[in-house]
């Protein structure tokens, strides 16, 4: 029943908090769909009350855990433009890049009844969409693999290094090869706008995979 | 004008790459459901002819099917490929008919689930008015009943109670008759109507008595969390919950489900697998705080009453493998809770061993192992192990220090000594599972 506005130091948190949590599962989700890797380490979860397949491998999982808590300080300040995971394939040329565009409105003030439930109705779409994804996708070929890409506004990663001391958790600046795609081809799959984000999902994907 | 629906039909699943299951395309034309499932079937059969796009369609099987010389009665939703297979293995088929047809191969069953669950939250208190499934008995209790059933929680129960007794024993049994006492009206109901519209999307298996059980489970036990525990007879969102516990204590078959192949390698971990849960609890703590504010006024049993409830989607929502009688015996026994157990017209049958005392007892519990093996692989096994156990004891307790809210640390006090043991087992994996506490609790802390 309280209101929180932009200025509150909770309201990035809180943001911040569920896109993590969101991206979380959705990076678990591509790795399921996108088979990247082998679906014996997925196990199906629950989220936003909805089944989801998370993989149980430690290391994995660890990967993705501190990429996030690394990102999560940008998505605060509202510094992350895009998170991308894209997935390359033996000679590290990206194949698909999952797009996910994220911008915060600047001056809000909103009312918290809703909101959880809306804001989980329109996660859980995405979430199902992913889970289709490969309807419109080409396979992948074998042998992929992941990584995470984070495109930030301005300058904003002298807070990661930071971020990256504590957690012994390098970032690095991309290179080009690994960002430019040749002859992309882009796919939306979803888009959502909420009072607290605003994000849209879309897939690029190179023309010929193999 | 017959032929629009085929258009409609034809925009959701290739413009909007969705997932069409019958139950949401009921919703969404307002036609009955049984309709739904022709005019998917319809669909299906032109596109193909037409042979233009490639689809992909689930169909729902349900028949009586004998393992081991127990015939039972199974529902089991399928992939098109593994359509003739099952069919095959049933002894007697009731019903098949489409289930959804989608474009994208599915993986998993999950997005079954995810398509009709917003349908359903839509239309909660009525998604059943295009169901084929009636009950003339199940109607809302009223406010006042409902204060009822809760206050007397240990009074004897209401008689409608000794006549499902006999359902309930064999539901809890799991190894005896299943479907060969059934009660002639069940099976009325069953062989007049095409297929039971349930809430199945996660492809578990059934035996008649379902249908009858969540009714007695309302009455029981569970207050109503968010809608009448009557209406959730009609499988309707919440409704899940009470259904799924008594999927639980079903008969130990398993639905040959569309991934059973792939399952069979990779066991899921059914009952309360206390080292994996605790992570996963992090992950459910969005929905749970929900739920826990609800119970917050009630009373402390009615609070681990609930939170068993809780605790049983979370498992429930994996697919089902041939699950072995003691663990699902072992579970509806804790169904139960403990006062209830003093009462002999309470269904004996429904807790295996002593009905009358607290006592400590061993269950194979399904628990998953990280090792490193000799070549320095990382190694996961799930596997059952006993764990010790008493009546008293929420399954929900070793996760218990995972959770911030300050409900349960009331629960803990309360039953230290029967935790102990267990809760030592999995401090250390409670721990890590603290780590991704959800803050989504945030807006409910009001």
């Amino acid at each position: 029943m309280t209101t929180l506005t932009r200025q509150d130091l909770n309201f990035g948190q809180v943001v911040a908090d569920i896109l993590c949590e969101f991206l979380e599962v959705a990076i678990h989700l591509i790795l399921y769909v996108r088979e990247v890797y082998p679906s014996g380490i997925f196990q199906k979860r629950k989220k936003y009350n909805v089944p989801v397949q998370m993989s149980c491998h430690p290391e994995l999982n660890q990967y993705i855990q501190d990429t996030l808590y690394c990102i999560k300080p940008l998505i605060e300040k509202n510094d992350a433009e895009k998170v991308v995971v894209v997935i390359m394939d033996k000679e590290h040329h990206p194949v698909e890049r999952f797009v996910f565009e994220i911008s915060q409105p600047t001056l809000l003030s909103i009312s918290s009844d809703t909101l959880l439930s809306h804001v989980e109705q329109l996660l859980r779409a995405f979430i199902l969409k992913i889970s289709v994804c490969d309807a419109v996708l080409n396979n992948n070929p074998p042998g992929c693999s992941f990584s995470v890409l984070v495109h930030t506004r301005d300058a904003a990663t002298r807070n990661m290094e930071k971020v990256q001391v504590i957690k012994d958790f390098p970032w690095i600046v991309a290179d080009e090869q690994e960002v430019h795609m040749q002859e992309p081809r882009l796919i939306p799959l979803k888009t959502m706008t909420s009072d607290i984000v605003k994000m849209q999902l879309y897939v690029e994907e190179r023309a010929q995979k193999t | 004008m017959d032929e629009l629906y085929l258009d409609n039909i034809d925009e959701y699943v290739n413009d909007h790459n969705k997932i069409v299951t019958y139950k949401w395309l009921s919703l969404t034309l307002g036609v009955h459901v049984n309709t739904a499932k022709q005019m998917l079937f319809h669909y299906l059969d032109h596109k193909r002819k037409e042979s233009s796009a490639q689809l992909h369609a689930t169909y729902l099987v349900s028949g009586k099917s004998v393992d081991k010389g127990q015939t039972s009665h199974k529902v089991s939703v399928v992939r098109e490929e593994q359509l003739e297979d099952c069919k095959s293995k049933m002894s007697l088929i009731v019903s098949v008919h489409v289930y959804s047809v989608q474009k994208a191969l599915l993986k998993d069953s999950g997005p079954l689930y995810s398509v009709d669950y917003d349908a359903v939250k839509d239309n909660l208190k009525d998604c059943s008015r295009y169901s084929a499934i009636r009950c003339a008995d199940a109607v809302p209790m009223s406010s006042l009943e409902l204060q009822q059933v809760r206050e007397p929680q240990r009074a004897p129960t209401p008689e409608p109670e000794p006549k499902k007794t006999a359902t309930n024993g064999d539901v809890a049994n799991g190894t005896s008759k299943p479907a060969a006492k059934q009660q002639k009206g069940i099976m009325g109901m069953f062989a007049t109507k095409a297929a039971p519209k349930n809430q199945d999307a996660d492809k578990e298996v059934k035996t008649e008595q379902k249908e009858d059980a969540p009714v007695v489970d309302a009455p029981k036990s569970k207050p109503a969390a968010k809608t009448n525990p009557m209406t959730n007879f009609f499988g309707t969102q919440t409704a899940k919950k009470p259904e799924k516990s008594v999927k639980q204590e079903e008969a130990a078959q398993s639905s040959s489900t569309a991934e059973q192949q792939r399952q069979s390698s990779k066991p899921e971990e059914k009952p309360k697998a206390a080292a994996v849960e605790a992570p996963k609890t992090s992950k459910k703590d969005s929905s749970k705080t929900k739920r826990i504010e609800d119970s917050d006024s009630e009373d402390e049993i009615m609070e681990k009453k609930k939170r068993r409830r809780i605790k049983k989607p979370e498992p429930d929502s994996s697919d089902e493998d041939i699950i072995p009688d003691s663990p699902q015996q072992m579970e509806t026994k804790e169904k139960s809770p403990s006062p209830k157990k003093k009462k002999e017209a309470e269904p004996v049958s429904h807790t295996h061993s002593h009905s009358d005392i607290k006592t400590r007892k061993r269950r194979r519990v399904m628990k998953s192992r990280t090792f490193l093996d000799e070549e320095g692989c990382m190694v996961t096994e799930k596997g059952y192990e006993s764990e010790s156990y008493s009546e008293t004891e929420d399954d929900f307790k070793p996760t218990k220090p995972a959770l911030k809210d300050p409900v349960p640390a009331k629960l803990s006090l309360s039953s230290k000594q029967d935790e102990k043991k267990s809760q030592k087992k999995t401090s250390a994996n409670a721990n890590k599972g603290s780590k991704q506490a959800s803050i989504v609790g945030f807006f409910q802390k009001k």
